[in-house]
């Protein structure tokens, strides 16, 4: 007879659910049940099936990188039991727990028996695979590190001419890297040698540091790749040295590139830097859903798609500068094209709209005024041509109130900070992220650090606190999801405004009450983890339920997007599997549990 | 009454092939043994005036609770149920497919020889069981038992902590060690409760403990 409090667990875990209660009896008789002990490796090796019952058990790949933690109702060892290869993988338990294991020839018969059980399993096996690939990376979210060897060919500046000739035609190769006490001081290309040597007739004895191109574009090794393939097409240059942490470590080429990705969807960005009138970019623009299909497609990690979504979304904005440039001349002073929310922290979704601001090197009066209001008027006109829409709280540049100079922008951040109130607060956060699109670099460090040095304010900590803890994730006291409805009665669950948003929230303060410059939500939590700011586990922790939520989002997207319809964040938790209703779960649990560190470390009376 | 006699030395073998069977030595590694977790559901306290209703056990083999081999048996009383009904949740009318408590017990013998028997507070159980074997066998099997109750007070001692009321019940053990906790009074899921709970206890104990240590532990 079967044992109850087995075939109940059973009637509630995918796939078995679907089971006649008289199957499930017959099928938890099948079961052995193991006790497992924190800090315990359970044995794998054996071919058969692991389901969780209780407990927390992570596992590990070969490289001793955390892959993934299973919990109550998750499996392992179906890859083994399908396929007949062992994973060198490790199963660490982390909390005390039962395990039920189903042998080999029992998990067939099962298989043989359902056929929904045999495609469940077949389809985690997938995933599982999937899980894999995110470690390689995918072909399209290749990094310079994958394409180039540390290949570093370079002569000094002193050298002649002839010399470097003789050893690009040593190494078989079109350029080299020129340095100068280990330092990269410069380029020297095979057009080099043709335009500013032989075509200008100077004598072979001519010394490198004459004709080379000083001060080159570079590309750090750990970039992506199509962050290089930007750098090339917007400057149009072939040929751009990569750096490992500031020193020279190998030289990638347009040929490179084009060797690894033909078929690459990020071309597009090629293309945008190569229009020259607002209406070809708004055609450029009509392949962005396409290209986010692509992605998906590829099963390309949401935040790697984001990463690429804001990518595009910038080169737009260059474009439309350099175009309103060639329409109304030079700027009259050195500017910076700022942008805030989900683009400065290069994770936009594809309904995101504008949210943009000029920082001027001189007070905006007269003339220089006139020039900026007609430039982001341009600009912002244009994006919206190109569908990111009008940001309806007007945070734009259009908005004279944001072109500022940055003795304007730091006294509007000076007055956010030192006297808050809850109202101003909820409007300023989305400002305290931020990052440069276009122009100045400097300007924009300027302004970052003088915000930064004044943030670690217990006051302003205080109502930005308070304002992050007006919204809580949607789960009930008991585990439940709580739903809402949208305007159009659907009911769901917001995964921005209940979700992403309460994260960034948090993970913001943080970044503020500690100087991190980072304002990528994933790299701050890296940084504040490094920087001892946060236990890293929670840091872990909140980064993993950035991803979950992240994840479900770019779904629902494509989702949408595949319907027809505009992309919603509103997710109805009934179309989720039992896994990601559990790691939805979960993630909302961390968000609650983040939520209420952040009440005891910033909210107390101040 | 010559047929009694003669019946009874078939089923006083069984007995004694039980008895035969070697046991582990005491300084065997507990977890290396096997155990069968036992439960009776009965009329009432007292083994001489109240009788079995059901029993129900699962064997741990190698650390694991093996659910194929776990049975569950309404026993056949000698009067009806009666009172206690609403209380175990057993009717006469359920009886129908009913076991004899010999046969019952013959399968115990011939199974579980060589096995270590664990219940949580044994007393009862091991009162019931042992007069039942005298009552039909002639002679009462040597059987080991562990109760997880008292390994459990013995440790919760020794850490000096406080015990509550109620602190050594079955769900309340199982609690503790974060188990699930299933239905209660039901010989089956409680056999499986006790079978879990031990589990834990050998877990949490260092890696070489002895038989004969969890013995001790069980007094």
């Amino acid at each position: 007879m079967e044992v109850s409090e087995v075939s109940k667990f059973l009637a509630q875990t995918i796939p078995f659910d679907q089971l006649s209660s008289a199957q499930l009896a017959e099928t938890a008789l099948q079961f052995s049940v193991y006790y497992c002990q924190e800090g315990e490796a359970l044995d794998i090796t054996k071919e058969r099936l692991l389901i969780v019952r209780t407990g927390i058990y992570a596992l590990y790949s070969d490289k001793q990188q955390l892959l993934t933690k299973l919990e109550e109702g998750d499996f392992y060892g179906y890859q083994l039991l399908l396929t007949g290869l062992a994973d060198a993988d490790k199963l660490v338990c982390e909390e005390d727990g039962l395990i039920y294991w189903l042998p080999a020839a029992e998990f067939h018969q099962l298989r043989y028996q359902y056929k929904n059980i045999d495609i469940f399993f077949q389809r985690l096996f997938g995933r599982r695979l999937h899980q894999y690939k995110e470690q390689q990376g995918s072909r399209f979210t290749l990094k310079v590190s994958d394409i180039v060897q540390a290949r570093k060919i370079a002569i000094s500046g002193e050298h002649t001419v002839q010399q470097a000739a003789q050893l690009m035609t040593d190494k078989r190769v079109s350029s080299l890297l020129v340095e100068k006490n280990d330092r990269l001081i410069g380029i020297l290309t095979d057009r080099d040698l043709r335009t500013r040597v032989l075509a200008a007739d100077l004598p072979a004895a001519t010394p490198v540091h004459q004709v080379m191109t000083p001060k080159p574009h570079t590309i750090d090794k750990h970039a992506y790749l199509f962050e290089a393939v930007q750098l090339m097409s917007r400057f149009n240059i072939h040929h751009l040295p990569v750096l490992d942490k500031d020193i020279s470590f190998s030289m990638i080429t347009a040929t490179d590139i084009i060797r690894s990705q033909q078929d690459h969807p990020v071309y597009l960005i090629g293309e945008i830097h190569r229009q020259t009138s607002i209406d070809g970019l708004e055609q450029c623009s009509l392949q962005i859903n396409n290209l986010a299909q692509v992605l998906g497609k590829q099963q390309v990690p949401a935040h790697e798609a984001g990463h690429i979504i804001t990518t595009i979304t910038d080169a737009l904005t260059q474009r439309l500068i350099k175009l309103a440039q060639q329409e109304l001349g030079p700027a009259p002073c050195v500017f910076t094209w700022l942008c805030f929310g989900s683009q400065a922290r290069m994770d936009q979704s594809i309904n995101a709209d504008q949210d943009n601001a000029l920082l001027l090197e001189r007070e905006p009066t007269a003339d220089i005024a006139d020039y900026f209001e007609k430039l982001a008027d341009f600009v912002c006109q244009g994006l919206a041509r190109c569908g990111i829409t009008l940001c309806p709280g007007n945070i734009m540049a259009s908005n004279p109130e944001l072109r500022l100079s940055l003795k304007g922008w730091s006294g509007k951040f000076a007055k956010w900070i030192a006297s808050p109130t809850p109202e101003a607060i909820l409007k300023a956060s989305i400002f305290f992220d931020m990052r440069a699109v276009e122009g100045s670099k400097g300007l924009f460090n300027a302004l970052q650090q003088d915000i930064l040095a004044r943030t670690n304010n217990a006051l302003f900590l205080f109502h930005l606190a308070q304002s992050a803890l007006q919204r809580t994730a949607p789960l009930s006291f008991l585990r439940n999801f709580i739903l809402e409805h949208d305007g159009k009665q659907k009911k769901g669950i917001d995964l921005k405004k209940r979700g992403i948003s309460l994260i960034t929230d948090i993970v913001r303060i943080y970044a503020l009450a500690n100087g991190v410059h980072e304002v990528n939500t994933r790299q701050r939590l890296q940084q504040l983890a490094l920087l001892g700011a946060l236990d890293s586990k929670e840091a872990q922790n909140l980064s993993d339920a950035f991803d979950v939520l992240a994840h479900l989002r770019w779904d629902k997207h494509l989702h949408d997007l595949n319907q027809g319809h505009d992309a919603s964040n509103l997710l109805d938790p009934a179309i989720l599997s039992g896994l990601q209703r559990h790691q939805l779960k979960d993630s909302f649990a961390v968000i609650n549990n983040a939520q209420s560190s952040i009440k005891h470390r910033f909210c107390k009376e101040v | 009454m010559l047929a009694w006699l003669r019946k009874k030395p078939a089923l006083y073998d069984d007995v004694k092939r039980f008895n035969a069977a070697e046991l582990p030595a005491s300084t065997t590694a507990a977890r290396s043994c096997r155990y069968l977790a036992l439960d009776l559901e009965t009329t009432g306290l007292h083994a001489r005036q109240d009788h079995i209703v059901s029993i129900g056990w699962v064997p741990i083999i190698e650390q694991q609770i093996q659910l194929k081999q776990a049975r569950h048996f309404l026993i056949k009383p000698p009067v009806s149920v009666g009172q206690s009904a609403i209380y175990h949740g057993v009717h006469d009318k359920d009886l129908k497919d009913a076991s004899e408590l010999s046969d019952v017990l013959q399968l115990l013998l011939q199974e579980f020889s060589g096995y270590y028997f664990i219940a949580h507070h044994c007393r009862l159980d091991r009162a019931f069981l042992e007069l039942a074997f005298q009552r039909y066998f002639g002679k009462v099997p040597k059987m080991y038992f562990i109760d997880t109750l008292n390994i459990e007070w013995y440790r919760m001692q020794k850490q000096g902590i406080v015990m509550k009321k109620d602190a050594l019940r079955l769900p309340n053990c199982l609690a503790r060690y974060k188990l699930p906790v299933s239905a209660q009074h039901h010989a089956l899921e409680d056999a499986y409760g006790c079978a879990l709970l031990y589990l834990a206890q050998l877990k949490k104990s260092h890696a070489e403990i002895t038989i004969d240590d969890m013995l001790q532990q069980s007094r």
